[in-house]
């Protein structure tokens, strides 16, 4: 709790809850939301690659997905700590804020088998069962963290 | 919050209101000489203002609610007959809405294989004529709104599909969060389409024919569908926390610039005539194109991010 407390006190985390300025909270909870478009989108476009969706793109085109998701996840890292910060006390304690927290981390680590399986097999035209199950766990952790994120407004902070 | 649009937003209304029915007349009528005349050209273009008229009915419907709210306490305005031409016109922008999604459908397959298909071309015909049909409905019930003494159904209708659909969104205790969710799932499903469409234009991806990621637009659609579905009933649950504000409108009109850039990512032939292959490079103003397309659903989702701190809604 102290520790808690401590982060909740800073000024940057009172300036994000307190400001009555736009670029408060709103714009941070925007950049938060724009960065996830970005991350899920990118994964998710890749993993529909791997399932057989536009299979003439050759894998090596897909590369930039994985700049896409390193820029969104620094957005979105920053802008998460940012709003947990803000709030420290109540998210540190909150049990459906830390399902959330092992949902995105579990989202976050299916890129990595994802990214070494694209950047190994370059051209080739079938992905081999492990990648696509990779690719499907992908698609479903990613919508389990947006659904448990979103619903926080209800469980938690409502 | 006085500004110019919700000031004349009952203007709006009345000029943008001829669109769906006169929109899907000359869709009809195009689409019949082209039948007659064998002309595939005119066909596709009898779709594409389909899909447009499609577009341009959202602000259409907006506005209408938006006037009701302004209009409904004024003497001599009959409350009950907006609310019977307003549930009229939700049948027919759901028709019309169908009706454009199958002519998009036809346009997608039309650049992909050299032409639309015939049952899909049949079928946004017909669907057109059955929007027609009830957007004549609707028109005809808005205009009784001003002439109390003919609306004989108004007086004795109770039962409003609009007041269900709020009823359900505001009782229900996870109708409006589970909307919620999948408005950020379909966020993020188009996000990824997009940006794939629009990088390959800008240059990444370079190897890639454009026809390669053109093939993607279907789950652009998805996403940008269950998006669509979901916001109307927020909208539909409560218009009164949206008429007024700002972002909303905002967010309106860059749904239609990101509308008509969809519609050219799908149509639009320079990537395929001819050059279909890897290495295209595109002109200058597709680049301009892919930057517009981009902007704006940044801009839509900042807006909608924005609506319950610039407005006041949630």
């Amino acid at each position: 709790m102290g520790l808690l407390n401590w982060l909740e006190m800073l000024p940057l985390s009172v300036w994000v809850h307190e400001s009555p300025s736009i670029w408060a909270q709103p714009t941070v909870m925007t950049f938060h939301t724009m960065g996830m478009g970005v991350l899920v989108g990118a994964c998710w476009i890749l993993d529909l690659r791997l399932l057989g969706v536009s299979r003439s793109i050759p894998l090596s085109a897909f590369r930039w997905v994985f700049r896409a998701v390193g820029i969104a996840l620094v957005v979105n890292v920053i802008t998460g700590v940012l709003l947990f910060m803000a709030r420290a006390t109540l998210w540190g304690t909150a049990f459906p804020f830390l399902i959330k927290i092992l949902l995105v981390v579990a989202s976050a680590s299916t890129v990595v088998p994802l990214r070494k399986y694209v950047m190994s097999h370059g051209d080739t035209g079938d992905v081999d069962s492990r990648a696509r199950m990779w690719a499907m766990l992908s698609i479903a952790a990613w919508a389990a963290a947006i659904t448990s994120g979103r619903l926080l407004a209800y469980t938690v902070a409502g | 919050m006085p500004s110019i649009v919700s000031v004349n937003v009952e203007h709006l209304h009345l000029i943008s209101n001829h669109i769906p029915t006169i929109g899907t007349v000359v869709v009809l009528v195009l689409m019949t000489i082209a039948f007659f005349r064998k002309d595939e050209g005119l066909k596709l273009v009898g779709l594409e203002i389909l899909f447009a008229v499609a577009v341009l009915t959202l602000p259409v419907f907006i506005s209408g609610a938006a006037a009701f709210q302004k209009l409904r306490t004024m003497p001599g305005i009959s409350s009950n007959a907006i609310r019977l031409h307003q549930d009229v016109a939700i049948y027919g922008f759901v028709w019309l809405q169908i009706a454009g999604f199958i002519g998009w459908v036809a346009l997608w397959r039309a650049r992909r294989f050299g032409r639309a298909p015939k049952g899909l071309t049949i079928a946004s015909f017909l669907l057109t004529i059955m929007s027609l049909i009830v957007m004549g409905r609707a028109a005809n019930l808005g205009g009784d709104i001003h002439h109390p003494e003919i609306a004989g159904a108004a007086t004795t209708a109770t039962d409003f599909l609009q007041a269900k659909i709020s009823n359900i969104m505001v009782n229900s205790p996870w109708a409006w969060p589970s909307s919620e969710t999948v408005h950020f799932l379909g966020l993020s499903l188009s996000f990824g389409v997009l940006l794939t469409i629009n990088l390959r234009i800008l240059g990444a991806m370079k190897k890639v024919p454009f026809s390669a990621v053109h093939r993607l637009l279907p789950w652009g659609m998805l996403g940008f569908g269950l998006n669509f579905i979901t916001g109307m009933l927020f909208f539909i649950g409560q218009p009164g926390q949206y008429i007024d504000s700002a972002p909303f409108y905002w967010k309106i009109v860059f749904l239609v610039v990101a509308g008509a850039n969809f519609l050219y990512l799908t149509v639009f032939r320079k990537a395929w005539a001819g050059n279909d292959s890897p290495n295209w490079q595109a002109p200058g103003i597709d680049k301009a194109m892919a930057y517009v397309s981009m902007f704006s659903w940044l801009v839509v989702l900042y807006c909608g991010r924005m609506l319950p701190f610039i407005g006041h809604s949630f």
